[in-house]
């Protein structure tokens, strides 16, 4: 039979990001995809010998607009490493706030893509005005709705006071309620079913052989999630990974669907055991420069993202690498891209969370 | 099988009939930001001293402070507003506002080709800071800011 190229992206009809797959099709199937990647290049990674150590952070915190805080926060966590930092206690459990809350606002964000690429426009309106909020209590706290700023090596740059967390954890629970109904939503409603059930399923199997990370490994039935190795206080935190086990596209959205009452319920934890009071220190004076190199491995609201970082006693770095979520992810995307239907391509590409500035920095 | 008649969504879309829109009607209401919100940069030229601390520290390089012509100047486009110039200053020349500013656009770039949102001071006739020409002044450099 005779095949035909679509090329999709990199102007897309799902996706402002600019991924490109060279469909090839035979009717109505997809046989085989070809991805391209390089759009966004914007030699992040190399200006590391540019911009000193101290000061990289805030270019790091660039690489996505969604994970930016979790980019900050490991690039910090990183150099700190490498100089053997102590970062005080409150400053360590407030990464772990905020990080908890801006996996609330990313999947929200993702839902709401979702649902504009399922066609319930109306829904992503919804799932985008709790978003709003929680980018209200970013601005509040931070400083930045999109962009914090907040992390810098030895701690962080702000504190917030027991009764601002207090009222966040109230903000996040009022919000956790009014998004059951959305939830309910997503579980329930006929046609999103129709849509997205037993399309694009990735077997267990398949997701250890093409190494998924995230939530979309933990869609098919894999219980891995970086936040139980229990660094950087999770061991202190009750928690258990959601797992649904169908692995089509509707289990990868119940996944993020129950991830975001997880992470309010992470960010109550959190408030409730961190050390209260006013007269904390909230950072540790760096001095000397950083020389050696290490790994950090921490769970992106996407998933698992790692950083290496290589320093020869300079201001400046001699190599700093992020492997990002979705560039794990790919593979398992041109997996299930293969054999599907054309009209099913934007939402398996989507139910991936692709973010294409996360992938070539 | 799902059921065909569980509608969920239905009841939300009638509540939403008679609720209050979510969103503001921008120009007309603004919501005031929050205190400590970071903003723009904004720059003191009488209280600088132009020892070109925070252009060294800028992480992009936004900020550029030549001693010996006493002459400051930030890109406002390119400035990340992460406040690392503000912390290192002594002076407290440089402060994060959050005062509204006019859009910018190619029109607004400067007559020797710099670019929209280039604010520059000189310290020599303390002239006050050249915000970008109105758009009427617009130079032949419109549609090709960057060349300089």
């Amino acid at each position: 039979m005779k095949r035909t190229i679509v090329p999709m992206g990199p102007q897309h009809p799902v996706l402002p990001e600019p991924l490109v797959l060279d469909l090839i099709l035979q009717d109505e199937k997809v046989i085989d995809a070809v991805p391209t990647i390089g759009y966004v290049h914007r030699g992040l990674e190399a200006m590391v010998e540019r911009v000193e150590y101290t000061e990289m952070g805030f270019v790091v915190e660039r690489i996505c607009g969604i994970c930016s805080f979790m980019h900050g926060m490991g690039y910090c966590l990183g150099v700190e490493d490498i100089m053997g930092v102590e970062v005080p206690e409150r400053a360590r459990w407030l990464r772990l706030i905020w990080a908890e809350i801006a996996r609330v606002q990313s999947h929200l964000l993702w839902l709401g893509l979702g649902a504009d690429a399922f066609g319930f426009e109306n829904l992503f309106m919804h799932c985008w005005r709790m978003r709003e909020e929680i980018l209200d209590i970013f601005e509040q706290t931070t400083g930045g709705r999109i962009i914090h700023s907040v992390n810098r090596i030895g701690g962080v740059r702000r504190d917030m006071s027991d009764s601002e967390l207090v009222a966040i954890v109230a903000k996040l629970e009022r919000l956790g309620q009014a998004f059951e109904e959305t939830a309910r939503i997503f579980r329930t409603d006929p046609s999103i079913r129709h849509r997205l059930s037993g399309v694009g399923v990735l077997s267990r199997e398949d997701a250890h052989a093409v190494g998924a990370v995230g939530p979309m490994a933990r869609a098919s039935g894999i219980r891995m999630d970086t936040r139980l190795s229990g660094t950087y206080l999770y061991d202190q935190l009750d928690f258990e990974p959601v797992i649904e086990t169908d692995g089509d596209c509707l289990s990868r959205v119940l996944v993020r669907v129950r991830e975001v009452t997880q992470a309010i319920g992470l960010v109550r934890q959190l408030v409730d055991k961190m050390p209260k009071g006013e007269d904390h220190p909230l950072d540790t004076k760096v001095r000397g420069l950083p020389n050696g190199e290490t790994f950090i491995r921490l769970e992106q609201p996407r998933g698992e993202v790692i950083y290496y970082f290589k320093a020869n006693g300079t201001k400046y770095l001699e190599r700093f690498r992020a492997r990002t979520p979705t560039f794990a992810n790919i593979p398992a995307m041109i997996k299930l891209v293969k054999g599907c239907d054309l009209a099913d391509v934007p939402n398996i590409i989507l139910t991936i969370d692709p973010c294409i500035s996360c992938t070539e920095r | 099988m799902p059921n065909p008649f569980d509608l969920p969504m239905v009841g939300r879309t009638l509540r939403n009939l008679v609720s209050r829109p979510a969103t503001r009607r921008y120009p007309v209401e603004v919501r005031a930001p929050f205190p400590g919100s970071r903003g723009t940069l904004e720059f003191d030229l009488d209280t600088c001293v132009l020892c070109g601390i925070c252009a060294r520290r800028c992480p992009a390089a936004a900020i550029t402070c030549v001693r010996e012509d006493k002459y400051f100047a930030i890109e406002q486009l390119t400035c990340l507003a992460c406040g690392v110039c503000v912390e290192v200053c002594n002076k407290n020349s440089l402060r994060l506002s959050t005062d509204r500013r006019a859009v910018q656009t190619r029109a607004d770039a400067g007559p020797d080709g710099q670019r929209p949102g280039h604010e520059e001071w000189h310290k020599q006739d303390a002239v006050a800071p050249v915000t970008a020409p109105a758009p009427n002044d617009a130079t032949p450099t419109v549609g090709s800011p960057a060349q300089a």
